[in-house]
């Protein structure tokens, strides 16, 4: 999922056209007092304003509908390319989201929680075989040895520790 | 399982009285009973062996002991069993023999659960390279084709608890690995002719000669002005001994020099490692179709890149045969009778046509080494003996030179038979081999060899500018049987490359480009030749080096060169100046393919101090530069001479 800079010019010419359009039907409700031939055209004009604000209400939601799935993707901590294009009040919500998915995920299971973004298809063995698609430099798993992932080695690793990697593109689950 | 004293000789020593009744036993053994033997002595052959196995049994543990060498014994308990819990480094060197033992392994430790990393090596420079990033991580190393015939100890310089198990074809196994009791273990069958010599002739305690040196001169050294008598003789003794024993000891070098030089002149290679892998698994009872499928395509790579003697392949082939049938026997009934898609390995007795059934009839027979050398097919007249040979079996061009699977079914049903006959008549004995097919679904029938040149082809791909570890992943992956695409697209390039390999060895001997420089027969392809980017990789360029050589054999009329070997040059990379250079062994029919070539480049590169790179693990193999070319023949023409 991607998630372009907000696009806050649009934005900002979108509002200046608001004002103007709004005005323009102020001045005209101003003129109208009784009669009824301008009435069309500042219903017109209203009717744009309001399906203005859907498509931009329709924009942000969908921003943040990203924005969630990215916890999914890519766990709590985004990579910088993608906060780089997330606006302040954006990466508020996405905050807030953590926590709430946090606490819930703490409040089932018993009493660790449970981590429900792992293993999110039934897995089929403890471990499986991947293919390292570009340098990586070193990982670390649970027991604390270190893999060198380098493009085109191929790794038998548990499963949980290389779902991450998966979704990022840096591994690749090889089925033979 | 093979002690400092032989076998022959502890039988020989246990029972004096029965030594005929042991040649017997040993004929029985090879010769497969054909021949037939009173059930008494075929009785009594058997008791011989029971009783006399039992007793060898109980000495061989105890000889083992005292076994110096590290070939591993028990390859479950001493390899397996130690790596299982452990996380495992895996070095593959880039041949199909490789790669295949690599896909057991691979899926053994798949069963077990054994954590490991898989790095391709293509050659000494990688192998130092990916050791020294993952030495810190690993403590067993497991390599594959690569490793034993150099001092691996003093090219990797591992830490002490650093342990590497070397499962390699090449041979002669360098004597530091094979005496090595710590560190090397070496998963080699120990009845491929070795032929390791024994410890004593290589490795001796220097401790005691420096002691008695030291003493000697010690003595000397105080001399006072005027020396007593008593001192005087005393002295001349031990001057006496000192001469004796550096006598004896230049002796034993000279002795051991000339050991160590016949032991290692010629290279050849063993068995195959992926039949090691797939004999480890018979061991533990985890063998399957698939693994029994790619150590049939290890023992057949080696054949098909003329690695070892017919002989032996035959052998390999009975063995694999045994394992194709306890396979085959399972689901015999005909209720149970398998489905279609189910993987079904079968012997054949099939045409040395490469690729046949994947393109069309006559394509093959133009293409095949065999056949185009038979034929002469880059003369005239050879043209017109192909196409007698086609009258002769009835078989109309038209259907010849359409894709296999199209031509009619009356054709394709006693082909082999009737191309046999007719091949007898053209004296082509040998048109037919033993080998093995798989069958899975109505449409995928593929030979052993139709697979090694799929792979082979993927292996050394130069279309696209990729790195060798894409294309060692490629074909890695076009194995699987879940792959098909690849393996298609790996058949593909084979067609090509085995076009290209025609048309060179076509234009090579109109144009006579192969020129016998005395000891050996030469040949250098120049940069400008059509598809001459496909030979800078040795194996196609020892492909195109068989058949050049098989072609020349059958075209020259000079009697003295159709026993001499061939080496060959082709551009590797134009823009540094370097060229591949590849030596084999001379042609003829009962050759052990055994190679001199590396030694020999070795010292000729020596002498002339020619900028040469031994990079790969086979050892007649070597990057020269273009200038220093002609210096390097000479002094090799020297050498051989």
């Amino acid at each position: 999922m991607s998630l372009l800079t907000l696009r806050r010019n649009f934005f900002n010419v979108h509002v200046i056209t608001t004002t103007k359009i709004y005005r323009e039907n102020c001045l005209n409700e101003a003129k109208t007092e009784g009669k009824s031939e301008l009435i069309p055209s500042i219903k017109f004009r209203h009717s744009c304003l309001l399906r203005n604000q859907r498509c931009i209400a329709a924009y942000l939601y969908d921003r943040l509908l990203r924005i969630r799935a990215l916890r999914w993707e890519y766990g709590s901590v985004l990579p910088t390319t993608i906060r780089f294009h997330m606006c302040a009040e954006e990466m508020e919500w996405f905050n807030q989201y953590k926590k709430s998915l946090a606490t819930y995920m703490r409040s089932i299971g018993g009493e660790e929680g449970l981590d429900i973004t792992q293993d999110m298809k039934p897995p089929k063995s403890l471990y499986i075989e991947v293919r390292c698609l570009k340098d990586h430099g070193e990982f670390e798993i649970d027991d604390g040895t270190v893999i060198l992932l380098k493009k085109n080695s191929q790794h038998f690793l548990p499963r949980w520790k290389c779902e991450q990697l998966i979704r990022q593109g840096v591994l690749e689950h090889v089925i033979s | 399982m093979c002690p400092p004293v032989t076998l022959k000789s502890l039988f020989d020593w246990l029972f004096p009285q029965r030594r005929n009744q042991m040649c017997k036993k040993q004929i029985w053994r090879h010769r497969r009973n054909t021949e037939t033997l009173s059930i008494k002595q075929q009785g009594l052959c058997f008791k011989t062996r029971t009783n006399a196995e039992v007793i060898i049994f109980f000495i061989h543990l105890n000889f083992i002991r005292l076994n110096f060498n590290m070939f591993v014994t028990d390859i479950r308990k001493e390899f397996y069993d130690v790596v299982v819990n452990q996380r495992v480094a895996l070095f593959v060197s880039p041949d199909i023999d490789a790669l295949c033992a690599c896909k057991v392994l691979q899926a053994l430790f798949h069963c077990d659960q054994v954590q490991y990393t898989l790095v391709p090596v293509a050659g000494w420079q990688d192998l130092g390279t990916a050791f020294m990033e993952h030495k810190e991580q690993y403590q067993y190393f497991v390599l594959i084709n690569c490793g034993a015939n150099v001092d691996l100890l003093e090219t990797l310089q591992p830490e002490e608890d650093s342990v590497f198990f070397i499962c390699d074809t090449h041979r002669p196994v360098d004597v530091v690995n094979v005496y090595n009791d710590t560190q090397i273990k070496l998963l080699i069958k120990q009845d491929d002719d070795l032929g390791v010599p024994s410890y004593d002739d290589i490795f001796r305690d220097d401790e005691e000669d420096e002691e008695g040196d030291g003493d000697d001169s010690g003595n000397e050294s105080d001399g006072s002005a005027e020396p007593s008598g008593k001192r005087r003789r005393y002295d001349e003794d031990a001057l006496e001994r000192r001469i004796e024993r550096q006598r004896a000891r230049r002796e034993w070098e000279a002795r051991r020099r000339e050991i160590l030089f016949d032991y290692e002149q010629y290279e050849f290679h063993g068995t195959s490692a992926a039949l090691v892998m797939f004999e480890l698994a018979w061991v533990m009872s985890k063998d399957t179709k698939d693994m029994l499928w790619w150590s049939v395509i290890g023992v057949t790579d080696q054949w098909v890149h003329d690695k070892i003697p017919h002989m032996k392949y035959v052998t390999d082939i009975a063995t694999l045969q045994r394992h194709v049938s306890r396979h085959n026997h399972r689901n015999e009934d005909e209720e149970n009778s398998l489905s279609i898609d189910c993987m079904r390995i079968t012997f054949e007795y099939d045409l040395r046509l490469v690729l046949y059934q994947h393109w069309s009839l006559y394509e093959s027979i133009c293409n095949s080494c065999y056949t185009s050398c038979s034929f002469k097919l880059w003369s005239i007249n050879g043209q017109k003996k192909l196409q007698e040979f086609l009258a002769d079996m009835g078989l109309p061009l038209k259907q010849v030179r359409q894709k296999f699977n199209s031509m009619d079914m009356s054709i394709k049903e006693n082909l082999r038979e009737v191309i046999e006959e007719s091949a007898n008549k053209f004296s082509m004995k040998d048109i037919r081999v033993q080998t093995f097919a798989v069958n899975f679904g109505f449409k995928n029938r593929f030979l052993a060899s139709d697979v090694v040149h799929a792979a082979a082809a993927l292996l050394e791909n130069v279309e696209k500018d990729e790195m060798p570890t894409d294309n060692f992943i490629k074909a890695l992956d076009c194995l699987s049987r879940s792959n098909l695409e690849r393996l298609h697209l790996g058949i593909d390039l084979a067609k090509k490359k085995l076009k290209a390999i025609q048309q060179t060895v076509a234009s090579c001997i109109c144009t006579n480009l192969i020129l016998s420089q005395g000891p050996f027969l030469y040949c250098h392809l120049l940069e400008g030749t059509p598809d001459v980017k496909l030979f800078s990789k040795p194996l196609a360029l020892t492909l195109l080096c068989k058949y050049l050589l098989k072609a020349f054999i059958c075209s020259t009329r000079n009697k003295r060169c159709k026993i001499l070997p061939l080496i060959m040059a082709a551009p590797l990379d134009v823009e540094k100046g370097t060229v591949i250079v590849l030596g084999i062994p001379p042609e003829s029919e009962t050759s052990d393919k055994k190679n001199f070539f590396g030694r020999a480049f070795e010292k000729a590169a020596e002498s002339t101090s020619s900028r040469t790179l031994h990079d790969h693990f086979d050892t007649s193999v070597i990057e020269l530069k273009m200038e220093d070319r002609g210096k390097f023949l000479d002094a090799l023409i020297t050498l051989l001479s």
